[in-house]
Order: C-alpha cells, then structure tokens, then sequence
C-alpha cells in the first residue's frame, strides 16, 4: 500500500443524541447444525473506539462479524446499531461500513464505478455521491487511477479500495473482518494506520484479527474469543495485567516437542505450555531465571534448540494464560 | 434509482464488456435463424420435377399427360422428356426428376372395361415428399375419372342413350374446390419469420444461465455480502439479477427483429403487438431466472440447471422445429412453456393473424413469469442470513 488512508472528524455530524453505545451486542449465540459456533458472546463498542476481536482462525470472529453486520440471523440474542436492532433490510444497515476479508469488488469495473455502486446501494443519489466517490477516491489516492478498471491495480491499491467503498456513506460503525491476511507488510502497516485514524476521527471500529501485535498496537479495547465464547475483554493493559508479569518463553526446536512440553510443565516457575509448529511455548514467572533449566530438559530430552526467545508480557500470553493454547494459526 | 435497477445496469454494463455477450445475442442467432431459413426455406416452395413414361398410348393416357402439364399444375409440376422407361429411370437416379409416372399398356382399355391396371409411380428414398405428392396427383386423376364414369353410368341407367357429349357433360360438372387450406392468418409462414423469433428467444434463454452464474459467483467473491449488508431487501439483489436477464432479453430480441426485418425481409407481425410478446417472453425469463438462482445453491448447480431448462424448454417449446410437425403429447406439453406461448404468438402475427390472437400467449407468458416469480421470492426469503 503506497500511504494509509486518512480521515477527518466527523463526530459533529452526528448530533448531540448520539447513544453511549454505537453496537451493542447482547447474548449472541449461533450454531451449525450440531456445532455451537457462537456461545453468548455480548460486546459494546462506544464512538470513536476501536474493539478488537482477537482470537484464533476457526475461533468464531468471522460468524460474529456476519452477525453484526445482518449477513446472518442469531438463534439467540441481539445487535443494535445506535440503538437500531439490526435485522434483514433495518435501517440499522444504512449505519454500518462492511470490509470483507478478502477484497470483494468488481474487477471488471472501473475504481469509480465499483464506487458509484456501492454508494447507490446505501441510497446515495446524485451531488452527494458524486462528491463522496471524490472524496473516497482522493482518501484512499486513487484519484488519478478513478477511471481504471480494478482488474489492474495492484494488491495494496485493491485493499485501500475495499476499504474506502465502506466509507461511502460515511458509517457510524466500521466492521473490519482481518483485512491485513495476505497482505504484505508494507500495506498491512498502512492499514493499520488507517483503522487508526478512523477511531480518531470519531467512528466506532470493530476489528477482528488473529495477530496479537495488531490488536495492541490499535485497538482501545480487546474481547479475546476462542471456540465461540468471549473469554476475556479489556484493554490490552488490563488484559496483560491479568498474566501479572509473566515472560513468554518460545523455543524453535526438533524432537519430541509434546514430550518435551510436559517435562518443562514440571520445572518450577513455569505456568503453561504449548507446542506446535516446531515451537514450545512456556509461560514462565521469571524468564531468565527458569531458562537455564529449560535448556537442560531440551537436553536430556534429545531436544535439538534452535533458537531461544524470551518474550515480556502480551496479548499472545494472555491468550496461552487463558486458554492453553497459543495464538497461532 | 431502485437498487434493483442499479444492480441491474450493473450487471448489463458487466455483460455487454464480454464479447460473447453480443456473440450470443445477436450474431449467434442471427447466424442459425439464417442458415435455418436457408436449408428449411425451400419447403415453402416445393416442386415437382417429374416424367412420364406412357405405355398405354391410349386417350386416357393422353389425358393424364395433358392434366400434368396444364396451366393448373404448371407452378408445381414439371415435365420432364422421357423416351422410354428405362430413360426415366436413369433420370430418376442421376436426380433430374424426383418422380415417374408409368402408365402401363392397357390402362385406357381397362378403364372403359371397368376394370383396373394401376399407374405406377417411381420414387426415391432421397425424396418421399416427391414420391408422395406424385401418388396423390394419380390418385386424384383416377378419382377424378371414376367420377366421371358414376355419372355416365348413372345416366345411362336412367335411360339416357350414352354418347361423347354425355362424357364431357359429366367431366364439366365436377364440383367446385372444398378443400382450401389456410393459416391462421393471411400470410404464408415463411421460414425467416418462423426462425428469427425461435432462434432469438433460444439464445436469449442463455441469459438465465449467465445471470445464475453471476450471483453465485458474487456470493463467492464477498460482493454479494456487501450488497447484503447494505439496506436493501432480501430480494432487491434476486430481482436486480433477473431485472438484467430482461434488459438483456430485450435488448437481443429487439435487435434481432430489427435486423431480420431489414435483411431477411422477416415479418414479426405489427411492432407494438410483436414489441409486446417480446417484453412478455423477456418478463418470463426474469422469472425463470430468479427461480434457478432461488432453487440452485452452487455455481455449478446454477449453470446446469439452466442449462437443462433452456434445452428442455426449447425443445418442447418448438424453438427448432414447428409443433404443427410434432406429436399431439409434445404439442400440449409446449402449453407449459413460456417460450412455445411466444412461438405461438409470433407464428400467428407473422401470417397475418389480428393483433387479438397475442392475448392468450400474452396471459400464459405473464402467468409463467407471476408463478416463478413468486416462488423464487419464497424460496430466496426462506434462504437468506439463514
């Protein structure tokens, strides 16, 4: 991505009777045939705060976001938008800014066109669209490229597109469902710069993501969600703090990595473990001082080390804290 | 704008920048309602070019010979020189007759005999219709005769002396012609006319098929989530869809009547009743449309659903080949089908019928189009967010 987007405020528009609670979702719950997808999960995000739903692939993000967007009926439970309970084709929809995960747009049409589209499906006619394409066109730097079809652009162009479509009409919520998968790091950071500046500018940012480092870095508050439930929520402070100051230590190694997790379960000092992916992952007290111990059941495990890393306290922790398992794919 | 139309013209805009969208609405079928015309075009004017090979040399002979080249028949029949029966023969298999007539020795004799030594007549497998309608030409020659020989005989009967005068009596009070067939309307059916409609209408049909693709395809691609998500109704995206198939439908079949008319020399009948059977079979196909996306679940699903109504529904419908040719089974079946109501409609303007004899199709293309459409919209409130 070659800048991130950039907002004004818009929180004068909106009027003095705005709702504490821009969504508020209470007792969602959903299932797939025998499979509980969703398990009670109510969240409340405020205006101009950025919610990040972090939590594992496969974890429930993904059905929450669709649920909160209308795409999907909840067996229980509900989701008001300022106050406008969302149902199929409720007022409430005119509210929200979708991102999909994966860039949805028409490559056969023009930048403009895609725009001009989407604009008209949120009931935006004449002056005001034209002047809101302009205006999308010119926040994600398309200006010049308007008029060419989106089969051309480039990936990074095609995000920041995808992005701005949401913000046609000027949403009071903007749901953001992982738009950093498959990005490369330089976009991925103009991203994330972006959703910034939405939360600034006064919108309500409601971000699902499988990357700790991007929940700490630009979200207000974190709801962590594994197999359906909320299992967590707070800032990131508050929800690191609840590992009090335990180190991460990750070990990248061959051999019995099960076998070797469980001897270091038995070392002193050290809370919870978890392997995978050839790496061992310990929640220790104290890092340094538990590591010298962890190298010698490496070795008399036949543990071959390759590299060692001790981590300070975050988001990844608290999730191996709270569940056991770590925050990887 | 209703969203509907705005995804409609989107759609369109997205159809018309594919190539083989104009390839499969206008020069696809404007390329087989031609060639069609051209190899079933000759069937309108049929002619007979035939020989006879007479045997007998007697009056009646004679009289068969004269009836076959008189000014009557001089539009259908062609008399070929033959010098003998082995000529004929010959002409018959190198193809420069289609038909001989062998009138054999005696024939006059047993006539007046009252007895019978039949007229044979030559064919080929290549041409049965040849080799029919010259039976049928001996055959009402014979009747004819017979007529004749009743009526002497019955005068004769009654006392009156026979004589030459009595015969040409009797031949001249032959009744007068009872049988004229006709066409619904005024006008020959010509084959342009016949195929411009049926290829059109087949091809146009292939619009459902695309237009199914499409909204599974956006499904997969996460714009038909985005256009979900937006506040619009469960069945604006359904109806924008199929609002495309009849602006798709329409746009092909116009230009198709336009063109055939000004090229082929087609008759579609009267502009504004041909206009309206074109909007009624466009309106069907927005229903058949929104039935295949509501009953489909796949992409693939989708396409070969559509696939196998198009051909089914072209088939009973008489797109190919006319029902009047076709079993009385397949003739009711095409009642089903929107497309054979057009057929229909079209058939009876283009010869001449009165703008009245659209009303029934008109009624049966828009009750197809209130069914499917009210049950795709059923179908696809039921399935939604769920």
């Amino acid at each position: 991505m070659d800048g991130a987007l950039t907002l004004t405020d818009t929180r004068s528009d909106r009027g003095a009777d705005t709702p504490a609670a821009v969504l508020d979702c209470a007792g969602l719950t959903r299932s797939f045939g025998d499979r509980l997808a969703i398990d009670d999960v109510s969240l409340r995000i405020a205006p101009g705060e950025t919610y990040g739903l972090l939590g594992p692939n496969g974890a429930g993000k993904s059905t929450t976001i669709r649920m909160v967007c209308g795409l999907l009926t909840a067996d229980a439970g509900t989701v008001t938008v300022a106050g406008l309970p969302m149902t199929p084709g409720a007022p409430a929809r005119a509210l929200v800014g979708y991102v999909p995960q994966d860039v949805a747009l028409y490559p056969d049409l023009t930048a403009r066109e895609n725009l001009r589209f989407f604009g008209h499906m949120y009931r935006l006619r004449g002056k005001q669209l034209a002047e809101r394409v302009a205006e999308v066109l010119d926040l994600t730097g398309l200006t010049d490229r308007g008029g060419d079809r989106v089969e051309s652009f480039s990936g990074g162009m095609r995000r920041r597109l995808n992005i701005g479509a949401a913000l046609l009409h000027r949403p009071t919520l903007l749901v953001l469902d992982e738009p950093t998968v498959g990005v490369d790091p330089q976009s991925r950071h103009a991203i994330l710069d972006s959703v910034r500046a939405f939360g600034a500018a006064g919108m309500a940012v409601l971000y699902t993501t499988h990357y700790m480092e991007e929940a700490e870095r630009i979200c207000d508050r974190v709801g962590i969600i594994d197999h359906g439930k909320l299992i967590a929520e707070g800032t990131p402070r508050e929800l690191v703090a609840q590992v009090a100051e335990r180190d991460r230590v990750e070990l990248t190694a061959t051999g019995n990595l099960p076998g070797f997790a469980t001897a270091c379960a038995a070392l002193t000092g050290v809370t919870h473990t978890d392997s995978g992916d050839g790496m061992v992952t310990l929640l220790v007290e104290d890092g340094r001082a538990v590591l010298p111990a962890v190298l010698d059941a490496a070795e008399r495990a036949d543990i071959a080390v390759r590299s060692v890393q001790v981590v300070e306290p975050d988001l990844e922790s608290v999730f191996l804290h709270l569940t056991g398992t770590s925050l990887r794919e | 704008m209703h969203p509907a139309l705005t995804i409609a013209g989107k759609d369109l805009r997205q159809r018309l920048r594919d190539k083989s969208a104009i390839v499969l609405g206008l020069l696809a079928p404007l390329a087989i309602a031609a060639l069609m015309s051209f190899a079933f075009g000759s069937a309108q004017t049929f002619h007979l070019d035939t020989a006879i090979v007479d045997e007998d040399h007697g009056e009646l002979a004679a009289a068969f010979t004269s009836m076959l080249s008189s000014d009557d028949l001089s539009d259908l029949v062609t008399l070929v020189p033959a010098t003998s029966r082995a000529d004929a023969e010959s002409k018959l298999d190198n193809g420069e007759v289609a038909a001989v007539f062998v009138i054999p020795a005696g024939f006059t004799a047993a006539a007046h005999g009252g007895g019978a030594v039949p007229v044979t007549v030559l064919g080929t497998v290549d041409q049965p219709v040849a080799t029919q309608v010259g039976t049928a030409i001996a055959n009402a020659f014979v009747a004819r005769f017979n007529a004749v020989r009743l009526s002497v005989g019955v005068a004769v009967a009654g006392r009156t002396p026979p004589s030459d005068a009595l015969v040409a009596d009797a031949a001249r009070a032959a009744l007068p012609e009872q049988v004229v067939a006709r066409s619904a309307g005024t006008r020959p059916l010509d084959a342009i006319s016949y195929y411009g409609p049926g290829m059109g209408i087949f091809f146009t049909m292939f619009a459902t098929g695309f237009t199914a693709r499409g909204y599974f395809a956006e499904r997969a691609n996460g714009t038909l989530d985005r256009i979900t998500a937006a506040p619009v109704g469960p069945g604006t995206v359904l109806a924008g869809k199929s609002l495309a198939t009849f602006g798709y439908a329409l746009a092909s079949l116009t230009t198709m009547a336009v063109v055939t008319t000004l090229v082929f020399d087609a008759y579609w009948g009267p502009p504004a009743a041909a206009g309206a059977l074109i909007i009624a079979i466009s309106l069907a196909l927005v229903g058949l449309t929104a039935l295949v996306i509501a009953i489909s679940r796949t992409e693939r699903q989708a396409d070969g659903l559509a696939g196998i109504a198009t051909f089914a529904l072209v088939l009973l419908g008489g797109n190919f080949v006319s029902l009047s040719m076709a079993p009385a089974a397949l003739r009711t079946l095409a009642l089903f089908t929107p497309n054979g109501w057009a057929m229909r409609g079209f058939t009876d303007l283009s010869t001449g019928a009165e703008a009245s004899a659209i009303v029934l199709p008109l009624a049966a293309m828009l009750g197809f189009t209130a069914a499917t459409t009210a049950i795709a919209m059923f179908l696809i409130r039921r399935t939604v967010t769920r």
